[in-house]
C-alpha cells in the first residue's frame, strides 16, 4: 500500500504512552485497528493516537464541530462521550461521520468549574472524549486534563467556544482557515459536500505548520485532498 | 417478609410527614404511611413521586446503614427459620416447609415469627408466605395489616396487576395491548411471548405461571466456590469491601466460563475468634460485579458493627477468611456484542454513573434514531440509565420535506432569531455578530406544513452559504430563525 509507509512516518510515536513506545509495530497496528473502514491512509496523521489531545480553533460554523466528531469517531471503536456545553449539538452529525448511536453518550455540561471534573472522569471509561471548552476556562483545569489524558491514554479533542487552548496543550492543534460548500446554487440544489483548509501545527506534525485540505461528502469525513496537504510552511515557533 | 419503610427507619425522617427514601438509580425505594397515603410508590421515579406530592421529604438512602439496622432481624428470624435468604435491607425470604411441619401448620409459624421480629423492630412488617419467592414477594406487598398465606401460587398470581412484574416497560405496553393481569400473560402461549418479547417475555411468562425458581441449566461438575484468607485479620469496612469486590469479581469469572451466573451467593465470614458467619444474599437478576460487590459491603459493615458496637456475635477481631459460594446458577447472563470487551463495559458504566453523579442525571443522555423532517426531530434523546422506549416517529417513513443530509452538527436549543436581508425573496446577505456577510449561495424553500389544528405556522426552510460557514434557517410568520449551523 503506498500511502501506509507515509502514514506511518507521520504518526508522532513518542507521543503515544511509554508503555506502547517501545513496540512501534504495535501501536502502529493498534491504531490502525481503530480506524473505521474506508479511511483514508493520509488521514490517519489526524486521528488523535491514544494519549494525545488535539486542539481545534476557529469561528463558529467553519466545520470544527464536525471535524472534532469524525476525530472520535476514528480514535476509538469503544464507547464516545461528547461533552455539550451550550445544549446545541446535534447527534445526527455524530451519526453520519461513524458514530454509532448505541456507543454515544452526550453528557451536558456548561459549568466551567464542573466541567474539568467531568472531563476528567469520562477519560477514565470512554474509548474517546470530544468537548467544547466554555467560556473564560482557566489554564491550570486543562493543563490538569492534558496530564490525565496522557496517563490514561484515551483521546481527546477540545474545541474552545472561545478563544484558544494554552500553548504546548494539544500535540495536533488544527485551526480552520477557509471553508467551501458545494451542491447549492441560487435557490436549488442543497448542500451535498465541503472542503475544509485546516492549518495544522504542534508535536503530532514534527513541529511543522502543514496545510491541510479535508473534503467531507457525507460517507467520508476526514478525505484528506491529495497533494494539498503537503506543503511545509516553515517551523513552528516554541 | 418487606418492610417498605425499611430506609426511613432513621432518626432524620420526619414523623407524620410524607417521606421517601431515594436509592442511587433515583427511584423510590421506601416511603412511609403518609405519602403512601397520596399514592406514592416504591419503585417511581423521584420526579414522579415529588409531583404527586409536592411536601414530600426526599431522604437519600444509605443501604449500608440498612443493612446493619437489618441485621438483627435477619439474626431472629434464623433462629425460628434456617437458611434465611436476604434480597435487600428491610426484605428476606425464608424457606418454610421444615418450619411449617416442625411449628404444626403455617399460622402457627407465621405467629412465632411476628412476635419475634416485633420484638426486635415493633410493627411496620408485611409477611406473605406463597410456594415461590416471586409470590411470596406480592403477597408480602399486599398483606397489609396481617399476613397473607397463599395456597395456590398460580390461581393466586392470576389476579395481579402487570405491574407486579416490575418491568415498567413491559408492563406498559402489555396495558396498550388490553392485558392488564398477570392471568392474561399467563393465558398467552410461551413461544408467542418469546418471539414478541424475547428472554424478557419468557421470564414475565414464567413469573406468571409461578415458576420463577430457575433450574440449573447444565450440571457444573466443579466447586465453584472462591474464597480468600487475610493475615493479618481485616478488621476495616473499606478494606474488607474491596477484598469482597475482588472476590467478586473472580466468583462472577468463574461462573462466567461455564457460562452461568448466579441469583443466590453464600456469603461465609470466619473470624479471628474462631467463629463462622454466614447469609445468603439473593437477587431478582442475576449478580453482576456490582451489585454483589454491594451486598457483601453491606454484610460485613453489619457484621463488623455488629461485634464492635453490640458485643454480639458478629465477627470479632476481624476478618480472617472470606468464602463466596454460587447457587441458582442461570445461563441468563448479559450478552456482550462480539467486539465489546466486558471489563472495559464495566468502566464505562462506573463512568458515567459518576458523571451523573457531578451533572444531574437528566445531562447524560443517549441518543436513538426516529423520523422526521427537521435535524431535531429526528433524534431521540434518552437518560443514559434508562432503558430506550420505541421511537414516537418512524425513521422508515417517507417524512416528505425533511432536510437532506449532511445535518448540521449544532442546533440551537430554540430557534433564535436571525437576521437575514431578502432581495425579491432572494437572501442577499445575512448579519454574523457585528458584521453582514453576503450570501454565495442558497437552496430552498423547502416547506413544512405546520399543524394548523394547533395553531402551528407553516415554516419555508432554507439553507444559506456564506463565507463564514452554512446555516439552516426558517422562515415563519415573516420572521426568520436560525434552526442549525452546518459547523
Amino acid at each position: 500500500m503506498p500511502g501506509t509507509s507515509t502514514a506511518i512516518t507521520a504518526l508522532d510515536i513518542g507521543a503515544v504512552t511509554g508503555a506502547v513506545r517501545a513496540d512501534r509495530d504495535d501501536t502502529v497496528a493498534m491504531l490502525r485497528r481503530h480506524l473505521p473502514a474506508g479511511t483514508s491512509p493520509e488521514a490517519v496523521m489526524l486521528i488523535p493516537a491514544p494519549g494525545q489531545v488535539v486542539g481545534l480553533h476557529g469561528p463558529a460554523g467553519m466545520g470544527l464541530t464536525r471535524l472534532g466528531l469524525s476525530l472520535v469517531a476514528g480514535a476509538t471503536e469503544g464507547a464516545v462521550a461528547c461533552v455539550d456545553v451550550r445544549g446545541w449539538l446535534c447527534p445526527l452529525a455524530a451519526w453520519e461521520v461513524g458514530i454509532d448511536p448505541d456507543r454515544l453518550v452526550v453528557v451536558r455540561c456548561d459549568d466551567p468549574v464542573t466541567w474539568g471534573r467531568v472531563v476528567a472522569g469520562l477519560l477514565d471509561g470512554m474509548g474517546a472524549v470530544y468537548a467544547e471548552v466554555p467560556h473564560r476556562m482557566r489554564e491550570a483545569p486543562l493543563r490538569t486534563l492534558a496530564s490525565a489524558v496522557r496517563s490514561k491514554g484515551t483521546p481527546l479533542v477540545l474545541n474552545p467556544l472561545s478563544g484558544t487552548l494554552p500553548g504546548g496543550l494539544a500535540q495536533l492543534r488544527l485551526e480552520g482557515r477557509h471553508i467551501t460548500w458545494e451542491g447549492t446554487g441560487v435557490g436549488h440544489g442543497r448542500l451535498l459536500r465541503r472542503r475544509l483548509v485546516l492549518e495544522a501545527s504542534g508535536k503530532s506534525v514534527k513541529g511543522m505548520t502543514r496545510i491541510i485540505e479535508v473534503e467531507d461528502h457525507g460517507a467520508d469525513a476526514l478525505r484528506v485532498v491529495p497533494g494539498l496537504g503537503a506543503a511545509p510552511t516553515g517551523y513552528a515557533a516554541g | 417478609m418487606w418492610y417498605p419503610d425499611w430506609a426511613l427507619r432513621r432518626p432524620d425522617t420526619p414523623p407524620g410527614e410524607p417521606a421517601q427514601a431515594i436509592g442511587a438509580d433515583h427511584k423510590v425505594v421506601a416511603v412511609n404511611g403518609a405519602a403512601a397515603a397520596f399514592g406514592v410508590t416504591v419503585g417511581m421515579r423521584r420526579r414522579q413521586a415529588e409531583a404527586i406530592c409536592p411536601a414530600i421529604r426526599s431522604l437519600t438512602s444509605d443501604p449500608t446503614a440498612e443493612a446493619i439496622g437489618f441485621e438483627p432481624v435477619v439474626a431472629a428470624v434464623e433462629k425460628l427459620i434456617p437458611r434465611v435468604e436476604v434480597v435487600q435491607p428491610g426484605m428476606l425470604l425464608a424457606p418454610v416447609t421444615g418450619a411449617v411441619r416442625y411449628y404444626g401448620d403455617e399460622w402457627a409459624l407465621v405467629g412465632r415469627v411476628v412476635d419475634t421480629i416485633e420484638a426486635v423492630t415493633g410493627s411496620g412488617h408485611r409477611i406473605g408466605l406463597a410456594a415461590g419467592p416471586f409470590a411470596a414477594r406480592c403477597a408480602a406487598e399486599l398483606a397489609v395489616g396481617e399476613p397473607l398465606v397463599v395456597e395456590d401460587d398460580r390461581s393466586f398470581l392470576r389476579s395481579l396487576d402487570v405491574a407486579s412484574l416490575g418491568r415498567e416497560e413491559l408492563a406498559a405496553t402489555f396495558r396498550w395491548l388490553g392485558i392488564t393481569t398477570l392471568g392474561q400473560v399467563a393465558d398467552l402461549p410461551r413461544q408467542a411471548m418469546v418471539s414478541r418479547f424475547g428472554s424478557e417475555g419468557l421470564d414475565a411468562h414464567r413469573l406468571a405461571h409461578g415458576e420463577d425458581r430457575r433450574p440449573q441449566p447444565r450440571e457444573v461438575p466443579v466447586d465453584l466456590a472462591v474464597e480468600e484468607r487475610f493475615e493479618p485479620p481485616l478488621d476495616n469496612l473499606d478494606r474488607a469491601a474491596f477484598v469482597g469486590r475482588a472476590l467478586a469479581h473472580r466468583l462472577l469469572t468463574e461462573t462466567g466460563r461455564h457460562g452461568s451466573t448466579p441469583f443466590r451467593v453464600l456469603v461465609e465470614a470466619e473470624s479471628a475468634s474462631g467463629t463462622t458467619r454466614s447469609r445468603i444474599w439473593r437477587n431478582a437478576d442475576p449478580f453482576d460485579e456490582s451489585t454483589l460487590g454491594d451486598r457483601i459491603r453491606w454484610q460485613l459493615a453489619a457484621w463488623l458493627d455488629e461485634a464492635r458496637l453490640h458485643h454480639g456475635p458478629g465477627i470479632g477481631g476481624g476478618v480472617v477468611r472470606l468464602r463466596l459460594v454460587p447457587a441458582d446458577l442461570s445461563d441468563q447472563g448479559r450478552q456482550l456484542a462480539l467486539h465489546e470487551d466486558a471489563r472495559r463495559a464495566a468502566e464505562t458504566h462506573r463512568t458515567l454513573v459518576q458523571t451523573q453523579a457531578l451533572v444531574g442525571p437528566d445531562r447524560v443522555l443517549t441518543t436513538r434514531p426516529q423520523g422526521g423532517r427537521d435535524p431535531g426531530d429526528r433524534v431521540q434523546w434518552s437518560r443514559w440509565d434508562d432503558r430506550p422506549t420505541a421511537p414516537s416517529r418512524d425513521q422508515a417513513a417517507p417524512w416528505p420535506g425533511a432536510v437532506p443530509a449532511p445535518s448540521p452538527a449544532l442546533i440551537p436549543d430554540k430557534p433564535t432569531p436571525f437576521e437575514v436581508e431578502w432581495d425579491g425573496g432572494m437572501p442577499e446577505r445575512v448579519r454574523l455578530g457585528s458584521r453582514w456577510e453576503p450570501v454565495l449561495s442558497w437552496a430552498g424553500p423547502w416547506r413544512r406544513m405546520g399543524r394548523w389544528w394547533e395553531g402551528e405556522p407553516h415554516a419555508d426552510r432554507y439553507q444559506i452559504v456564506t463565507s463564514a460557514g452554512a446555516f439552516l434557517c426558517e422562515v415563519r410568520d415573516g420572521a426568520t430563525y436560525l434552526t442549525g449551523i452546518y459547523d
